[in-house]
């Protein structure tokens, strides 16, 4: 545990968004699970491991409900990573290993098809 | 030239020749309108979208001793039940009056829960009457006990509409779905070459008795829908925008729930996506031609959503040949595309109405009365209270620090003038970055003290020239007390706080006696 307030400071300091997914903090350190966006990203995670915190992506598995999925597209353009295609029969899937776990999709499928899990 | 009754002596002899929309497009371009008006018969087009215009009449049959319902839940969202006595409308927009649940389960799920045939917990309530001496009931609903349930649409199947990016630099969660900041995606909604009204783009044969597929099942137009709209600019005889639209009616006792579904658009709101088919006669060689209709002749407008006003900014032109590629490129960017709507269901759609057409179990109905085509405009609503600018604001006189000042002068300016907020800026009044008291506070306890180094760098601002009422809903978006005004030279020109924006309100309500 680093005893600076570097949450606080990469707010101010960097552009960036995030959201705290989990948090397990006792006196003798603790971890987070955060999602970093904004287009500081970046650097502002270098930011937080050179004040001495350890980041690690988390690896995450997306998966698609085929019964709840209505093939709508939705999900595709918010992709940062383009893992959500449409096929040639208009099929919509979800690349697994291209996936970096950012939830846009989960958030915004409007019938909840599409999750991530850890 | 071809009748009605004739196209349906072919589809009962077994002689119709019946193709999709998408079919046709190819069989035009390769034979001619003439030649495919001999040989086609029946075009199939198909949609499967979100259409939040969307509900359905319920009877639910008198109870012993029998109620005058006058409220009614359907698994606690509210139905409309002002019609009679055991009669009512649940809207598929309407969220669950449970605040936990909201917009994650509304009407549009009661109405797919009832296809699906699942019992639905019914709580009505009365004033109760000599007739109708009941005053509260508890029960359960399906599909099955219920007399009648009769999908009847206001507003379905719009021809073509607008698409959707976002110009702003903050995400955004629109009926149109989520929009990425700074134009990063484009969402866009018609089926395009399959979409029924755009292959009748005059209605010349659709109209009030149009028979047609309706979530799986046969169903009705019924009239033009709500905001139906002829004067819409075309362009290769297809409207450009959001026109014409149709008022449905269907049997949901009959409905398949493969094409229906309850859906929700986050931080929007409840919405039904409504599967569609409308056969197209192919009554002479003009109708073949406009049922030619391909995906690069129909233009389609990019709007700004991040402009919440009634007329958006339009960005771009493009065509859903386009749009369907996955990316449009604007001022050299490519920006990735995606539809809302299904364009798989909607082909699914179009074939099973072919195979339905095919095997005779679906002929086609003579409408009573053809769609207007012309002379329909929607009105807006004009309010009646005038939407306040920000500058109409009457502001405390402007007070600003510069990023070099020490925070102990800049806590005294604060305490004298009793603000919250200090907008920092550079010597020409542009806007560096804002402190709040909260921030001071913060900063005396670390030790520290220049103000660059406990400002906030992000800021969220406010422009001259935006209505107060968006004001409030930026200030609620991000739990903020205050934003600095900035002018179109970019120049801080005050504060706004939540402040003065109640204290209008509150004004305002006096006035009008709310
Ligand atoms: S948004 Fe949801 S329903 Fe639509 S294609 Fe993606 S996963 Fe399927
Ligand atoms: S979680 Fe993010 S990266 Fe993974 S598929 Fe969904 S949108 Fe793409």
């Amino acid at each position: 545990m680093v005893n600076k307030a570097v949450i606080t400071d990469l707010i101010k300091n960097f552009d960036v968004s995030f959201n705290i997914l989990r948090a397990d903090i006792n006196p003798k350190g603790g971890k987070m699970l955060i999602e970093i966006n904004g287009s500081e990203a970046e650097k502002g995670i270098e930011y937080i491991e050179k004040a001495g915190i350890d980041v690690s992506p988390v690896k995450r598995v997306v998966k698609k409900d085929k019964d709840l999925c209505i093939d709508c597209g939705a999900c595709v353009s918010i992709c940062p990573v383009k893992a959500i295609v449409i096929e040639d029969d208009w099929t919509v899937d979800v690349n697994d290993t291209e996936c970096v776990g950012c939830k846009l999709c989960t958030y915004s499928c409007p019938t909840k098809a599409i999750k991530v899990v850890e | 030239m071809k009748t009605i009754e004739e196209i349906n002596q072919r589809i009962k002899d077994g002689d119709a020749v019946v193709v999709t929309a998408a079919e046709m497009t190819q069989i035009v371009k390769e034979n001619g309108a003439d030649k495919a008006a001999d040989e086609i018969d029946v075009v199939t087009t198909g949609t499967f979208g979100a259409m939040c215009s969307s509900g359905a009449f319920l009877n639910f049959g008198h109870t012993d001793p029998p109620i005058k319902m006058t409220k009614t839940y359907l698994n606690g969202v509210e139905a409309y039940s002002g019609i009679a006595a055991v009669d009512s409308y649940i809207g598929a927009t309407q969220p669950s009056r449970i605040p936990e649940i909201g917009i994650d389960y509304g009407g549009a799920h009661v109405i797919e829960d009832l296809i699906r045939g699942k019992d639905i917990e019914l709580i009505a309530s009365s004033y109760g009457t000599d007739c109708y001496p009941l005053t509260d009931l508890k029960t359960h609903v399906n599909i099955e006990n219920l007399n009648e349930a009769i999908m009847v649409n206001p507003r379905n199947c719009y021809q073509n509409y607008a698409a959707a990016i976002n110009t702003t630099d903050e995400i955004i969660y629109t009926y149109m779905g989520t929009l990425l900041p700074n134009m990063g995606n484009v969402s866009f909604s018609s089926a395009g070459v399959l979409s029924p009204l755009l292959n009748d783009p005059y209605f010349q044969t659709i109209g009030m008795g149009t028979k047609i597929f309706m979530c799986g099942a046969e169903g009705y137009v019924i009239g033009e829908g709500t905001q139906h709209n002829t004067e819409v600019q075309r362009k290769n005889g297809v409207p450009v925008n959001g026109a014409g639209t149709l008022m449905l009616k269907g049997d949901m006792k009959q409905m398949d729930p493969k094409y229906v579904r309850g859906a929700t658009m986050p931080k929007y709101g409840s919405t039904l996506y409504v599967g569609l088919g409308i056969p197209i006669p192919i009554i002479n060689s003009d109708i073949a031609q406009k049922t030619a209709i391909s995906d690069e002749d129909i233009v389609c407008q990019i709007m700004d959503y991040g402009t919440p006003k009634r007329s958006k900014p339009v960005v771009m032109e493009s065509n859903y040949k386009q749009l369907r590629s996955g990316s449009v490129e604007i001022n050299g960017v490519e920006i990735e595309t995606s539809p809302l709507s299904s364009y798989k269901k909607a082909l699914e759609i179009a074939l099973e109405l072919k195979s339905w057409i095919n095997k005779g179990d679906f002929l086609l109905s003579n409408p009573v009365k053809l769609l207007k085509s012309e002379g329909c405009s929607p009105r807006p609503l004009e309010i009646r209270r005038q939407t306040v600018l920000v500058n109409e604001i009457k502001s405390k006189p402007l007070i600003t620090a510069n990023p070099n000042d020490d925070i102990r002068d800049v806590a005294k300016k604060m305490v004298q003038n009793s603000i919250n907020h200090l907008p920092v800026v550079d010597a020409d009044q542009k806007l560096l970055g804002i402190v709040t008291s909260w921030d001071i506070a913060n900063a005396v306890a670390k030790g520290k003290t220049m103000l660059k180094d406990v400002m906030t760098k992000k800021v969220v601002i406010a422009r001259e020239d935006e209505p107060v009422d968006v004001i409030a809903r930026r200030i609620d978006k991000h739990e903020i007390s205050g934003l600095p005004i900035i002018s179109k030279n970019n120049r801080v020109m005050g504060m706004i706080t939540a402040e003065d924006i109640s204290r209008l309100m509150c004004a305002r309500n006096l006035k009008d006696g709310v």
